[in-house]
């Protein structure tokens, strides 16, 4: 046997594309036997199939002729798309009368017609920033071209021109031109909204960013212990937070007594740990905590005794 | 005179000819036209005919499972189709006589 299985899927394959105009299932069912047949001609005798059979094409135009198929007028799936486009339409046109009283007018239409120099204004805009976005890889809400505002200033007035006079001419418009303005459209604001998106998101890690997080807000579940230091750098004990309203601030928690075993008393007085102290009693200048001694010539004691002549009294104020 | 030319007016009246007694599968119908003398005819216009004598409803298939190899899809003559075949069949008969005299009067030999 000459002939291969691939010869003969090729030529079902020739045969199939020959006919791609008809409908699907005319098309099916003159090949639906064509493969078997094609094994059946192969096992009988030498040569290939085309030098027994001719061309595909020719085997193609031969059925299609005898069998008197038609090639139908579109292919089927588009049959279906247009009955949903006219489906869709007709829901469009009916939500138009329905919803026009809420907006004062008869139909949605009738309010939006004299709005249409605005939608000219905002296409002109949105172009001008996706030209940009394409040019420069990224956008702002002014059109720039390579971070240079003046020239896209000319493009932004250059494409709301166009966009104006475009939308002059467009009115009359029917067919294949119709069709293609409204995809262009649709384009230009699924793109435009991708682009504007983009501007938000960068407008909002501009802001903050650049900040590095601190234990400012939100954060004071991270303090464990408060330490306070006096100007000589002394740690001081059994020191007493207030806030401006005279309510004791309470931070942190005894984490060392928890430690030890025994049952931590909530206390207002900070440090609960001194021995925990980031900074130990200064020995010399040098080791001083640095934000906390305000001049060099300090020198702070060795020992840092605790006293509690350092917590403040508290004064409500009015 | 180019027989496929006269093929085209006469393959579905042989088509319908020889399943009149035996149910066939295509390859085996084309096999059948050939082994009675239509060496001619080509692979396509037998499917061909087929489809388009089974759209018109003169036609009905079964699938026969193969063990070895492809199922196939065989055509069986239906009533319509019986009938069909004895007014082709009458036809043809009238017209081949006729045109039969025709050559004989003008004494052409068969």
């Amino acid at each position: 046997m000459t002939v291969t299985g691939q010869e003969i899927t090729d030529y079902v394959d020739r045969v199939r594309a020959a006919l791609a105009d008809l409908p699907p299932e005319v098309r099916d069912e003159l090949t639906e036997e064509l493969p078997e047949h094609l094994a059946e001609v192969a096992a009988e005798g030498e040569g290939t199939l085309v030098d027994r059979l001719g061309a595909p094409e020719a085997y193609a135009a031969e059925l299609r002729a005898v069998a008197g198929a038609q090639p139908s007028r579109r292919p089927a799936r588009f049959h279906r798309l247009a009955e949903a486009r006219r489906e869709a339409a007709t829901q469009l046109r009916l939500l138009d009368r329905q919803l026009g009283p809420v907006l004062g007018h008869e139909t949605v239409s009738d309010f939006l017609r004299p709005l249409r120099p605005a939608w000219w204004l905002v296409r002109g805009w949105l172009a001008a920033l996706i030209v940009a976005w394409m040019v420069d890889g990224r956008s702002g809400l002014v059109p720039r071209l390579d971070g240079n505002s003046s020239t896209g200033l000319l493009l932004l007035i250059g494409a709301i021109v166009a966009s104006m006079w475009w939308g002059r001419r467009s009115a009359g418009i029917t067919g294949w031109r119709r069709q293609l303005h409204q995809i262009a459209t649709a384009a230009l604001l699924l793109f435009s909204f991708a682009v504007l998106a983009q501007v938000d998101e960068r407008a909002d890690t501009d802001s903050y960013g650049s900040y590095e997080q601190t234990s400012v807000d939100h954060r004071y579940d991270r303090i464990e212990d408060v330490f306070v230091y006096d100007q000589q750098g002394r740690l001081i004990r059994d020191a007493r937070l207030f806030d401006q309203n005279g309510v004791p601030i309470r931070l942190g928690w005894p984490s060392c007594m928890a430690d030890a075993g025994a049952v931590p008393e909530m206390r207002n007085t900070y440090p609960y740990c001194p021995e925990l102290a980031p900074f130990g009693p200064p020995a010399s200048p040098s080791i001083a905590p640095p934000a906390l001694a305000p001049t060099g010539s300090a020198t702070p004691t060795g020992n840092a005794t605790p006293t509690t002549s350092a917590s403040p009294e508290p004064t409500s104020t009015p | 005179m180019d027989t496929t030319q006269l093929l085209k007016g006469v393959l579905d009246l042989a088509v319908l000819a020889v399943l009149k007694d035996e149910d066939g599968y295509g390859y085996d119908i084309l096999r059948r036209l050939r082994e009675a003398g239509l060496a001619e005819v080509g692979d396509a216009s037998v499917y061909g005919t087929l489809r388009r004598l089974f759209a018109a409803g003169l036609l009905t298939t079964y699938v026969v499972p193969s063990e070895s190899g492809p199922h196939r899809k065989y055509y069986s003559l239906n009533a319509a189709g019986r009938d069909q075949l004895t007014r082709s069949g009458k036809t043809w008969r009238s017209f081949a006589t006729t045109m039969d005299a025709l050559l004989d009067d003008r004494g052409m030999a068969a």
